[in-house]
């Protein structure tokens, strides 16, 4: 594995935003690896196998079938080997509720999947050059939906 | 008031009662005890008139005698001894007779004997005279000087007499005085006493008369009472009743007739008279209240049916609950009504609220649905827009350009609709946290959000400052971000919109327009502006539901917003009202009650 290129996944089980996902990711002058997963049964097992490299950043949809983004959450920080995985949340939903839910289930950042193609390769963008460890430990509520 | 008057009266009579009996019990006494002393009196002067007569009689014994004796020295006959003899026997009878008279008394007894002596020593005399003559003496043999102890001697009587009458006199005359002292004051005493105890019966007289009539007047206001309590509890469909728990005696008001639909002979009042009515499901209802009554000492509540003589399944409810009474037994008292007009209404608004629960989880899937389903597509739609837009436009001809602007449109158009309806949707959702906050910050925040469009068509704001108060801050910044933008979007073409935003502090009863009628004070929160204004008769339009006023060529737009803000200011107990002039421009009135 390349140490230089920044590892990203996406579990969504929409094809056109996995699709929108990678043509916004590649067309981004980072160097990344995207692995895309359909759903949550799918991320579970993959984060769970043994010899996994845990990736940079995972970009979790909410409403998935199977198992949905919350429940995977969930799993995610009650596991000691996966909890420090820095996680944003991917959704067309900008519900209160669920921003208030997962901000106290422990996403690092929640995304509403936006309109508009060049608004989502800037959100990718800001995402991507985050420094997680200074993100996390300046994590608050008012920050926590990322708005471009 | 008048309870207490007669209350306060029983002492008062019971004093006066005793007062009277005393002062007859009084006067009584008086009157015995001077008669007594008067009789005592009268004895005393009848006594001391005995003892004159006595001492008076006894001097003429004396003189008797003597002249009995000068009779048989003279003539030496015989005859003029019968007298002498007599005068010694009846002498001896008097002084006997007059020591009892005396009585006790030392200083008279001693006179008397005294007197005796004399008398005696005198009588003594006379018989030696008179046995000397029978030996042989000249009939003026008498010496001077045997004469002269004689006539001194018979003075000494006399003198003893007179010390003795004059004596009694004296005593008859203090005794006189003491009876007529006596005998003046006596009724005078008994006159006062009666005049006083003739005084208090007619006081107490007044005082009872006085006690009876408010009494009367009590009475009637009871009687009064008692048939406004009737006539009420005939109108609010109650009656009561009272059980005596240690005479096992139960009584029902009259009402209960009414209430149960039946004659009064149809009703025994008794608990089983009572149950007969009660629904066979629910007697045990009924038992257990009772039970309940009785061991808690506190207000019993209990539900339950009856079923009336009319066939008709009533709902009734029963409170009770167990008092002392005056003479400390305990009474079992409670209220029965008839609630089941209340039952009714209650199921209506059970229902109602069913259907409420129902619409709202309509509407919360609805808001599901909008938020959710129906933006996943049309996000979609506007990102491939999107990316035709960047790459692909040269591909397409004069007409596809233009066919491809107007899905745009569309699409932005339909995205809006979607943003405005969750908008509302929120402002409907029960959801309501209120915080204490600065709206002067919640406008700010407002303003801020709303730079593009102020700054794009050269906005100015003035504001004013404005109340802390209790509200739900998102839906606040969201009432002022909608009547602002409103205030922007329906400016007048080639004039920069200023709009005004004011606060004051009003009277509830002076908004006539509005349901407010209460005194609470109230903040009126103005926002003005100078655009295109409205039409007057439209003031109320305006806020209806996807009501507009412009087509969309004219003015872009989804009908919601105002709905919004009508919805919000509700959500914070208030009212908001339009006013418009057409081309002058429009103003807003929120009016919302002051935080205590």
């Amino acid at each position: 594995m390349n140490n230089s290129a920044l590892h990203i996944l996406l579990a969504d089980d929409d094809e056109d935003d996995r699709l929108f996902f990678k043509e916004a990711i590649d067309e981004i002058k980072v160097k990344t690896i995207v692995t895309l997963l359909n759903d949550g049964v799918q991320l579970m097992l993959y984060l769970n196998q043994p010899d996994v490299v845990l990736p940079n950043v995972v970009f979790l949809d909410l409403n998935m079938p199977k198992k949905g983004g919350m429940q995977c959450l969930k799993e995610i920080r009650s596991n000691s080997k996966l909890k420090d995985l820095s996680i944003a949340i991917y959704s067309t939903s900008a519900s209160e509720h669920d921003i208030e839910e997962t901000f106290v289930k422990g996403a690092n950042i929640y995304i509403k999947k936006p309109n508009d193609f060049g608004e989502l390769k800037k959100i990718l963008a800001e995402v991507i050059n985050i420094n997680w460890q200074y993100h996390t430990s300046g994590l608050n509520k008012e920050n926590f939906l990322l708005s471009i | 008031m008048k309870r207490k008057i007669v209350k306060l009266s029983i002492p008062y009579l019971l004093t006066t009662l005793i007062l009277s009996i005393f002062l007859l019990v009084f006067s009584a006494a008086i009157t015995y005890k001077q008669f007594l002393e008067l009789t005592k009196a009268e004895k005393r002067v009848v006594q001391s008139h005995k003892v004159i007569l006595t001492a008076q009689e006894l001097l003429s014994t004396v003189k008797d005698a003597e002249t009995a004796q000068r009779g048989y020295l003279l003539t030496r006959d015989t005859i003029f001894l019968v007298p002498y003899k007599d005068a010694i026997t009846y002498s001896a009878k008097i002084i006997t007779d007059f020591k009892k008279l005396v009585g006790n008394n030392p200083e008279k007894q001693k006179a008397i004997d005294t007197l005796d002596f004399l008398i005696h020593k005198r009588f003594d005399i006379i018989a030696a005279s008179i046995f000397k003559k029978d030996i042989e003496l000249p009939l003026f043999s008498v010496d001077k000087k045997s004469m002269l102890s004689r006539k001194d001697l018979v003075d000494k009587i006399r003198s003893k007499t007179n010390e003795i009458i004059k004596n009694e006199k004296m005593q008859l005359k203090i005794r006189e005085s003491e009876h007529r002292e006596e005998v003046h004051l006596s009724p005078l005493t008994f006159l006062y006493t009666s005049l006083f105890a003739l005084s208090i019966f007619v006081i107490a007289f007044f005082k009872i008369k006085s006690d009876l009539f408010h009494l009367k007047l009590a009475n009637n206001q009871l009687l009064i009472n008692k048939r406004l309590f009737e006539h009420s509890e005939n109108i609010s469909n109650i009656c009561n009743w009272c059980w005596n728990l240690e005479a096992n005696h139960l009584t029902f008001s009259n009402n209960i007739h009414y209430m149960l639909r039946c004659e009064k002979y149809d009703f025994k009042q008794t608990v089983e008279g009572f149950s007969k009515f009660v629904h066979p499901d629910d007697q045990h209802i009924i038992t257990n209240g009772v039970k309940e009554a009785l061991e808690i000492y506190k207000t019993a509540i209990v539900y339950y049916r009856v079923i009336r003589k009319d066939g008709v399944i009533c709902y009734f409810k029963s409170e009770s609950k167990v008092i002392q009474d005056n003479f400390h037994k305990n009474i079992m008292i409670g209220v029965i009504s008839d609630i089941s007009e209340q039952h009714h209404n209650n199921a209506i608004l059970e229902e109602k609220l069913f259907d409420l629960e129902r619409t709202n989880k309509e509407l919360l899937a609805f808001n599901h649905v909008a938020s959710h389903d129906l933006q996943e597509p049309l996000r979609k739609i506007q990102n491939f827009i999107s990316r035709l837009d960047a790459n692909e436009m040269e591909s397409l001809s004069e007409n596809g350009r233009t066919y491809f602007s107007r899905i745009k449109v569309a699409a932005n158009r339909m995205q809006l609709l979607i943003d405005d309806l969750l908008a509302f949707s929120r402002a409907n959702k029960a959801e309501k946290v209120y915080e204490l906050k600065d709206l002067n910050i919640l406008l700010k925040i407002s303003i801020q959000e709303l730079a593009q469009s102020i700054e794009e068509k050269y906005a100015t704001i003035n504001t004013s400052a404005l109340p802390s108060l209790n509200v739900i801050p998102f839906q606040i910044q969201q009432l002022f971000i909608n009547i602002i933008s409103n205030a922007i979007k329906y400016s007048k073409a080639n004039v920069a919109p200023v709009i005004t935003i004011s606060s004051e502090i009003i009277c509830g009863k002076d908004i006539i327009k509005s349901s407010f009628t209460s005194e609470n004070k109230l903040h009126k929160i103005t926002i003005s502006d100078n655009g295109i204004g409205f039409d007057e008769e439209y003031a109320e339009d305006i806020f209806i539901l996807f009501n507009r006023l412009h087509s969309d060529t004219e003015y872009y737009g989804t009908g919601i917003g105002l709905t919004i803000c009508r919805k919000i200011v509700e959500n914070h107990n208030g009212y908001i009202t339009a006013e418009g002039i057409p081309n002058v421009g429009s103003r807003f009135n929120i009016y919302l009650p002051m935080t205590e």
